[in-house]
């Protein structure tokens, strides 16, 4: 009745990604997040040119947005 | 035999309907026996209304009850389970972890207001490394985020805690006297309480893992003027960063990340202005706030003055050396929810950090020029948000 927590709240399924971006090119990969992943940390390889990257943004979207 | 003027007349009317049962049997028509029934029901309900109304209080409040302290459990449960198992806490921490949630922080007496603010800074301070000694002692490591995580997990159960010992506490007294407005105000209440116990319980999750939160937006967006710059401690778990941009000489000012600190901005910027003999032309905060409902997560607004929550210590020592040194305060906020402000930073809000590294650009050209000093701080907690 009055006492409930918005349905909205409850059904959103967030998914959370880190995104790793080269120091070259600027190339973005986003990948699922990992423990330990932080902003600033230094990343992979680029996909792209082989150069190293680094994690800019940790992020949650809900998992109907992301499909 | 009763007071109200209203119901006198329908008592009269009901009355009448009995003797006329009694007189002539009982009615065989349907049309009769329900004017009987509904004049009946009108009785019971004017005498009855605030009682029937106050079992159903207790009854929603009663669920609500239940509700939060299958929450304050379950954060209880889940403080302990980070302590022992990502912690590897020595001994069994359960006992500790009982007495710190009910341990009490008394503000000073605020009758007198003169100097009040060192006062609470005083008492704050004190809980705070009272808080970090604790945590540091149930651990078998010293892992700075690991404690940070321990210290967010804590204050997270011992804010349930509280949440639910004074919801408890209105209901019982409530019932105990019976009431009516004591109940129908807690009632009205529970949705928001139930909504931000929801908010800290859902935070859990993101601290157990050190996932950036909303909060964090500030500490992201000044972090990408630190990369590669020399970093100093310059308070309790506060770092500063001397950086350049188009000629102005930036201070850039962020908690410790990516420990779940929100630091002592309030210590940095004075220590910047006073000791270290900078003067910046502008002051640019950067920090999240909370939205109204109807407004976007993730929007970004402008104006004056110290951009920083909290009990009000930081934002005074902040204030005060602005209007001390006439440097001007300006602030970028970027809006979100209670919720989205302590849980996992939504792609909204994250996705703003690079509009709002724009507007902060602009500032920095708009109101200060080449050979300038500028400070710009991060506020918010700097959760996996390293520099």
């Amino acid at each position: 009745m009055m006492s409930s927590v918005p349905a909205s709240d409850k059904k959103s399924k967030l998914l959370v990604y880190t995104i790793e971006e080269c120091l070259v090119d600027g190339q973005k990969t986003k990948r699922a997040f990992q423990v330990g992943d932080y902003i600033t940390k230094e990343g992979g390889k680029c996909t792209k040119c082989g150069s190293p990257t680094r994690v800019t943004l940790v992020y949650a979207e809900s998992s109907k947005a992301s499909s | 035999m009763f007071k109200s003027e209203i119901l006198e007349p329908i008592f009269g009317i009901f009355l009448f309907g009995i003797a006329n049962v009694a007189l002539q049997g009982l009615p065989t028509d349907s049309g009769t026996l329900l004017y009987i029934v509904s004049l009946g029901f009108f009785v019971v309900y004017g005498l009855y209304a605030t009682r029937i109304q106050v079992y159903f209080a207790l009854n929603d409040i009663g669920r609500g009850l239940n509700k939060l302290r299958v929450m304050k459990d379950k954060s209880r449960k889940e403080a302990i389970d980070y302590l022992v198992g990502v912690g590897k806490a020595p001994a069994d921490p359960t006992v500790r972890v009982d007495q710190f949630l009910d341990y009490v922080t008394i503000m000073p007496v605020d009758t007198d207001p003169q100097g009040i603010i060192n006062k609470i800074d005083h008492v704050v301070t004190t809980n705070n490394d009272r808080v970090r000694a604790e945590v540091t002692a149930l651990l078998s490591q010293t892992n700075p985020v690991t404690v940070s995580i321990s210290e967010n997990l804590l204050e997270v159960a011992s804010a349930l805690n509280m949440i639910h010992k004074v919801v408890r506490h209105y209901y019982l007294l409530g019932k105990k006297t019976n009431s009516y407005f004591t109940l129908i105000q807690l009632q009205m209440l529970l949705p928001m309480i139930l909504q931000e116990a929801d908010a800290l319980l859902n935070a859990v999750d993101s601290f157990k893992v050190g996932q950036p939160v909303g909060d964090g937006i500030g500490p992201v967006t000044v972090s990408k003027y630190m990369i590669g710059k020399e970093k100093r401690a310059i308070a309790k778990d506060t770092v500063l960063a001397i950086s350049e941009y188009k000629g102005r000489k930036l201070y850039v000012v962020k908690a410790d990340g990516p420990m779940g600190y929100v630091g002592q901005p309030g210590v940095a910027i004075k220590k910047v202005i006073e000791e270290m003999g900078a003067k910046p032309s502008a002051i640019i905060m950067i920090d999240a706030a909370l939205k109204l409902e109807g407004e976007k997560t993730g929007e970004i607004a402008e104006g004056v003055g110290a951009a920083i929550g909290g009990i009000g210590v930081e934002k005074f020592q902040i204030e005060e050396v602005a209007t001390k040194n006439k440097i001007p305060l300006y602030a970028i906020l970027v809006k979100q929810s209670i919720l989205e402000a302590i849980t996992v930073m939504r792609k909204e809000i994250a996705e703003a950090s690079d509009k709002v590294n724009q507007v902060l650009n602009r500032l920095i050209e708009e109101k200060t020029k080449e050979g300038d000093e500028v400070l710009v701080a991060g506020i918010g907690n700097t959760l996996g948000v390293a520099q």
